[in-house]
């Protein structure tokens, strides 16, 4: 074969490669390129958050606004510590909402929800949740129910 | 020495020997291939170096090359001792040497063109219609111009061997080894490749060294041979001298003899003791 | 006793000879004064090796992307969650199944081709000619195929897990009846770019370096005879394929647990 058929089916070889690596990363991981407001985080403590783990979804209403980046144990209060990076452009969070750790569907993962406030503050890079609800573990949920019927 | 320029013909300090070899001692393992071998090869002449099968002949080639180093000895080529050169300088040696192989060892995926002009396009920068003219030319002085398009796998034998001399000798060596160029051709091949060896030597007066065990084509064309069994020379002289001799491994080699100092049988037990004992045998 | 004593002696010391000669035969080829003139050579090789393994490894991904969609979809149906089939097929794609099985399709149609045709070069003395031509046959010949093999390999299991991905949505979407928004959104929603598509690709880099390497050196070490590169070739085989599952198994625990 001629040295310029190679060249030509070999460009084309390494075009499909970067083809095949643009499907992967926007149309299967949904990797937004226009994404640029960046993110700021917030704290949270629970006592028990069952089944989150890093990169488990923080939405509001049902819409994703963030991730959980980290979990660290307290060594204070021996709480669960999560931070959540917020998307930037989601800044209107006022200091008294709450977060819950909620799960998608009955087998599904856990999420944080996150149910706002009245307050005319607004979170800023670092601030800590005061209101959190853990994790609903299904095990005491059966202990309390058995509790209440003897 | 004269500093080499890429793509000329560097002419070494005139000494008459070409390739002088001092004591070399090679070991594989355990078996010494050679146990001290002197030879020297005087410039411009042919030199056959001769033996029974697996005695070393091409190792001995290959020494001169560069490719194999020998265990102690010297071995001084152009006035350069080869175990001792670096990477770069062996390479820049190999420029002035040209070795035909007994396979041809032309590149499979190139055609008879391209396999002459690879040399010249590694070692030189020569404008394309240069490169051509000297491939034609080295391919005309093998008498295979017209084969120039075809590939490898479209020759014979004799021709594929008369291309690889054809890229041997395109950078103008000043040394060239044959290696078992006789073998597995007929007779007409043969012929052209005796006498293509002949006019490189008188023409371009190229050093030449042929590693064979066909007795005749090269006794026919050399200047000196050197005979080697066991790892060492076992004579030495012109084609007359060599026919002349009467040491009975000489005369067994040269005459062609089937049984003599090499044994006609593989080492082995008495054949009626083995015979009454069969259980012996494949233990 | 002692004679197995030898034998372990033995061994070892074939063993670390091996990896000693394919440590060197990798070092000078890659590391020695790489050259941009053999660029030609680094494309030809490209297309031996990546283009021609293309066909094998589409229609591989393929088939295996719809196996992985039939077979999650039964599985999941039981539990009414389909809508993570598209998810799940994308992950195990991503992260195993694209970079393992095209780089082991890779070392039988590539690997084997490349130590055959090194092996017959050396059988036919093209190597020792190459050398007494003041060329390294290091730099002309096993370099150009190191570095093809670098490159085609990410490209290769990328192609691999896109068609997969594409052949589990033709029989998951089109066939099983999932639907569409959540096969593709759930899977957005689970896959990451970074911590599962980049890590598989970083799998896919370190198996088509060793799938070459071991390629190249089993060709160029090979005994140059008939016997010698048939037995280098099964050996290229055998050895990359074990090598890739063995280091998937490492790399996964070092990119995927730390």
């Amino acid at each position: 074969m001629q040295p310029r058929t190679i060249e030509i089916v070999v460009g084309a070889f390494i075009l499909a490669g970067i083809l095949a690596l643009a499907v992967l990363a926007v149309r299967v991981s949904g990797f937004n390129v226009g994404e640029t407001t960046g993110t700021y985080s917030v704290y949270a403590k629970f006592e028990n958050i069952g089944g989150l783990v890093v990169r488990s979804k923080v939405s509001i209403s049902g819409v994703v606004v963030g991730r959980v980046a980290e979990i660290t144990l307290d060594p204070r209060t021996m709480m669960a510590l999560v931070r959540m990076e917020i998307n930037g452009d989601v800044s209107q969070i006022s200091t008294d909402s709450t977060a819950a750790i909620l799960t998608e569907g009955l087998l599904g993962g856990k999420y944080v929800g996150l149910s706002l406030g009245a307050d005319e503050e607004f979170f800023v890079d670092g601030d800590e949740f005061y209101d959190t609800q853990s994790a609903v573990v299904l095990e005491e949920l059966i202990g309390q129910f058995l509790l209440k019927q003897f | 020495m004269a500093p080499c320029v890429e793509g000329v013909w560097k002419v070494g300090p005139l000494m008459s020997d070409h390739v002088v070899m001092e004591n070399v001692v090679l070991r594989r393992g355990l078996r010494r291939v050679f146990e001290g071998i002197d030879l020297t090869i005087p410039r411009g002449k042919v030199v056959a170096i001769m033996g029974p099968s697996g005695t070393g002949k091409t190792t001995l080639l290959r020494l001169i090359g560069g490719q194999v180093l020998p265990d102690s000895g010297s071995v001084m080529v152009n006035g350069q001792e080869i175990p001792r050169l670096t990477r770069n300088e062996l390479f820049a040696a190999r420029r002035h040497m040209g070795m035909l192989f007994q396979s041809g060892a032309l590149f499979s995926d190139m055609s008879v063109f391209e396999n002459v002009a690879f040399p010249i396009r590694v070692h030189t920068t020569l404008q394309e219609s240069m490169i051509r003219d000297l491939v034609l030319l080295k391919l005309e002085s093998v008498g295979l111009r017209g084969a120039a398009p075809l590939f490898p796998n479209e020759l014979s034998g004799g021709m594929n061997r008369r291309v690889a001399l054809a890229r041997a000798i395109a950078l103008d060596p000043d040394i060239i080894m044959y290696d078992e160029p006789f073998t597995g051709l007929d007779p007409i091949a043969m012929g052209v490749i005796v006498s293509l060896i002949r006019t490189l030597n008188q023409v371009y007066g190229m050093t030449s060294i042929i590693v064979s065990h066909d007795i005749a084509e090269a006794a026919s064309i050399a200047d000196f041979i050197y005979l080697i069994a066991d790892g060492r020379i076992i004579a030495s002289g012109t084609p007359q001298e060599i026919y002349a001799e009467q040491s009975p491994r000489v005369k067994q080699f040269v005459g062609g003899l089937p049984d003599g100092p090499v044994p006609f049988h593989y080492p082995a037990a008495d054949l009626e003791e083995e015979l009454l004992e069969p259980d012996e045998i494949g233990r | 006793m002692v004679p197995y004593l030898r034998q372990l002696g033995q061994l070892t010391l074939r063993v670390f000879g091996t990896v000693g000669r394919a440590g060197r035969v990798w070092w000078h080829a890659v590391w020695r004064r790489p050259r941009l003139r053999n660029l030609p050579l680094v494309i030809a090789q490209i297309y031996q090796l990546g283009v021609l393994s293309v066909v094998i490894t589409v229609l591989s991904g393929f088939s295996i992307g719809a196996v992985l969609a039939l077979q999650g979809y039964n599985q999941l149906v039981r539990y009414g969650s389909e809508s993570a089939l598209g998810l799940g097929v994308a992950l195990v794609l991503v992260m195993e199944i694209g970079p393992v099985v095209s780089a082991l399709l890779f070392a039988g149609r590539a690997g084997s081709a490349v130590t055959a045709e090194i092996g017959l070069a050396k059988a036919t003395e093209q190597l020792s000619s190459m050398e007494m031509m003041g060329v390294d046959p290091l730099q002309r010949i096993i370099s150009p195929r190191l570095w093809a093999g670098f490159i085609s390999m990410p490209i290769l299991a990328l192609l691999f897990s896109a068609v997969g991905i594409w052949g589990a949505a033709l029989v998951g979407v089109g066939w099983l009846g999932v639907y569409e928004g959540a096969f593709w959104s759930v899977m957005q929603e689970g896959v990451d770019f970074v911590s599962h598509v980049l890590k598989g690709i970083v799998k896919s880099i370190v198996f088509g370096a060793v799938v070459t390497w071991i390629a190249v050196f089993e060709g160029y070490d090979a005994e140059p005879t008939s016997e010698g590169i048939a037995a280098a070739t099964t050996r290229t085989v055998v050895y990359s394929s074990v090598s890739i599952l063995v280091l998937d198994f490492f790399l996964t625990l070092v990119m995927f647990n730390l």
